[in-house]
């Protein structure tokens, strides 16, 4: 491991090996991406091959396909709809996980283990998908955001994180809160939650995450245009063939089909992209906690 | 003998009571939790027991005006019919192939790349492999859709203008039910490989320096170092992730498969979840969608459970 000690012949033929790997890993993960970025910046006038167009030579690109989406309403409503569903998605999964985490982390609670037991049923025994859909219908929540993520905002494993980094905490803290008088709410809001920042938002962007990735229950329940969330006009229009509404002749005249799915999803990942190498350290150190635990 | 009795009776009173008061003293003592978390159980009842409780009209003939409750009782009509059907097995086949399959290809290629991380020396590529492969964890399978076709395409996907290139004849992949398993699998291992090396990072993280210094001292070479320090640390980590896995081998990927299926691949392509979808919330048979879904959620909890057991005899900690 030192760097002091020679490399004998077979320590360089290994490193070598190593790294040349780690270059084609790191092909491998790059060229799908770019040539589906570059298939977005097509123009409708393209001739040639797609290993041709993956060069970005500057006569044979064009953003057509990113401003036929943005200048139409139907994607800027949709992406409203995300925005809205990730920030009160976050909101109502952290109100309800975090105290939920809290309780069960406190070992001297009379009937942790039955509480204990009551989260952890619904997570060894799901009763399945049909079940579930009885009751956000009958809840009413058929076309309301709500229904995207009322029915995940609480995930017992992401709860099961946050209560073993409670339990991390020292015990201390507590205690002298509570000889000077302070009540369980206040020692919970005043200290727990100040120096639980980084789960908090490494839970909270776990749901963000797949909140905003959702389309599974939008699908379902959401049968409203206006109220459709990105993943769900994205769908739309990469199942379209080109003969759709989202393709109307004066909307995305001016870009190939294809270049607009591209462009699609480049738009919709775009905060994702933005945000996640300021918060990758943060999803990492989520996993290590429950793989510790785990 | 009669009064002996009511004395030691007595004395067990007494000894009781003060053990019942102090654990009245506590509860009262966490009444403000017990008011915190109340929210999130009365939440819990509704989405997550509920759905248990809504579960019956597995065993009922569902009339949508009847309601749950008011459904009359077939007994286990839905199961027979799904388990005499000719699509259980090939269900049962598909899911369990989808989950083995991936496993078999993500789980080494994952061990593969944490170790190759860990022995890297070149900080940029590590740091740069690093994020490039976590990354496609966080995109949907929509968007992961949409990089398929910018590969796969006929028309301008960029294998088929390689294929074209040649002078081949452009290939339909993701309605070939030869290409749809291959195209799943190796979907799931190039999005989730990196995400799922972490925890063999970790692990590695964890290896004592000395060991690397004592086989130097003695003369090993990095392949030896690999092959008796390294492989064996991660080893008990690659068992619970394998037992871990075989434990949900029923999910085999709805959100996945729903998106790239099609019609002519269904005979490859369909798993439990996705023909729950079709038959439940297409077709409105929800007894019988019901049913399959309880046969999934059964059998998935004797999976987990015994898979937890493992883990537990493998490690001496499990899962919860």
């Amino acid at each position: 491991m030192t760097s002091t000690i020679r490399l004998t012949r077979s320590d360089r033929a290994f490193h070598f090996f190593i790294d040349a790997a780690l270059v084609l890993i790191l092909a491998l993960l790059v060229v799908p991406i770019w040539s589906t970025l570059t298939l977005s910046f097509r123009p409708n006038d393209f001739i040639g091959s797609a290993l041709d167009g993956m060069f970005l030579a500057p006569w044979k690109w064009s953003t057509a396909a990113y401003r036929a989406l943005l200048g139409h309403r139907s994607f800027l409503s949709a992406a409203g709809n995300s925005f809205r569903i990730f920030f009160e998605g976050v909101i109502t999964a952290l109100f309800f996980t975090v105290p939920l985490a809290y309780t069960l982390s406190i070992k001297t609670l009379p009937g942790r283990k039955l509480l204990y037991g009551i989260v952890l049923v619904p997570y060894l025994f799901s009763p399945g998908l049909v079940p579930n859909y009885l009751l956000v219908t009958k809840l009413g929540l058929t076309n309301t955001l709500a229904a995207v993520f009322l029915p995940g905002a609480v995930s017992v494993y992401n709860t099961l994180i946050m209560k073993s980094f409670f339990e991390e905490l020292p015990e201390e803290l507590k205690e002298s809160a509570r000889i000077d008088g302070a009540s369980e709410l206040t020692i919970l809001l005043r200290i727990i939650l100040p120096l639980s920042k980084p789960i908090l938002l490494t839970i909270g962007l776990y749901y963000g995450v797949h909140f905003w990735n959702d389309f599974f229950n939008a699908m379902l329940y959401i049968n409203d245009a206006k109220l459709q969330p990105l993943p769900i006009l994205l769908r739309n229009i990469l199942l379209s063939s080109g003969m759709n509404e989202y393709v109307e002749a004066n909307a995305f005249g001016e870009a190939p089909i294809y270049a607009i799915k591209a462009a699609s999803v480049f738009l919709a990942a775009i905060p994702m992209l933005v945000a996640y190498p300021f918060i990758q350290k943060y999803f990492v150190k989520g996993t290590m906690l429950g793989s510790i635990k785990g | 003998m009669n009064s002996e009795r009511t004395i030691m009776e007595g004395q067990a009173i007494l000894l009781k009571k003060p053990a019942s008061q102090t654990l009245w003293r506590r509860i009262v003592r966490h009444k403000s939790i017990y008011l915190l978390a109340s929210l999130s159980f009365i939440y819990f009842i509704i989405f997550k027991y509920v759905p248990i409780w809504n579960a019956q009209i597995a065993f009922r003939d569902f009339q949508a005006l009847e309601g749950v409750t008011g459904s009359p009782w077939i007994g286990f009509k839905n199961f027979s019919d799904f388990v005499n059907s000719y699509y259980f097995w090939e269900l049962i086949r598909n899911t369990v192939f989808y989950s083995l399959g991936k496993m078999l290809f993500s789980v080494p290629a994952a061990v593969f790349l944490a170790v190759a991380l860990y022995e890297c020396r070149v900080f940029w590529l590590r740091k740069t492999v690093q994020t490039m492969a976590y990354l496609p964890h966080f995109l949907s399978w929509v968007i992961m859709y949409a990089i398929l076709l910018a590969i796969l395409s006929p028309s301008n996907g960029i294998l088929n203008d390689l294929i074209k290139a040649f002078g081949g004849e452009p290939i339909s992949f993701m309605t070939d039910t030869k290409a749809f398993p291959w195209i799943v699998i190796l979907s799931d291992t190039w999005k989730e490989t990196g995400w799922s090396a972490i925890i063999f990072l970790a692990a590695l993280m964890g290896i004592d320096p000395c060991l690397f210094e004592a086989a130097a001292v003695e003369g090993a070479s990095a392949w030896q170092r690999v092959r008796y320090i390294t492989l064996p640390a991660i080893k008990p980590v690659i068992v619970v992730v394998v037992l871990l896995r075989l434990g949900t081998v029923l999910d085999a990927g709805f959100n996945q498969i729903f998106m790239l299926y099609s019609l002519p691949v269904y005979s490859v392509a369909d798993i439990i979840d996705t023909w729950i979808y079709r038959q439940g919330i297409l077709e409105f048979r929800f007894g019988l969608a019901t049913a399959v879904g309880l046969f999934k959620g059964v059998f998935g909890l004797l999976l987990l459970v015994g898979s937890n057991k493992l883990i537990k005899r493998y490690t001496g900690s499990g899962l919860y």
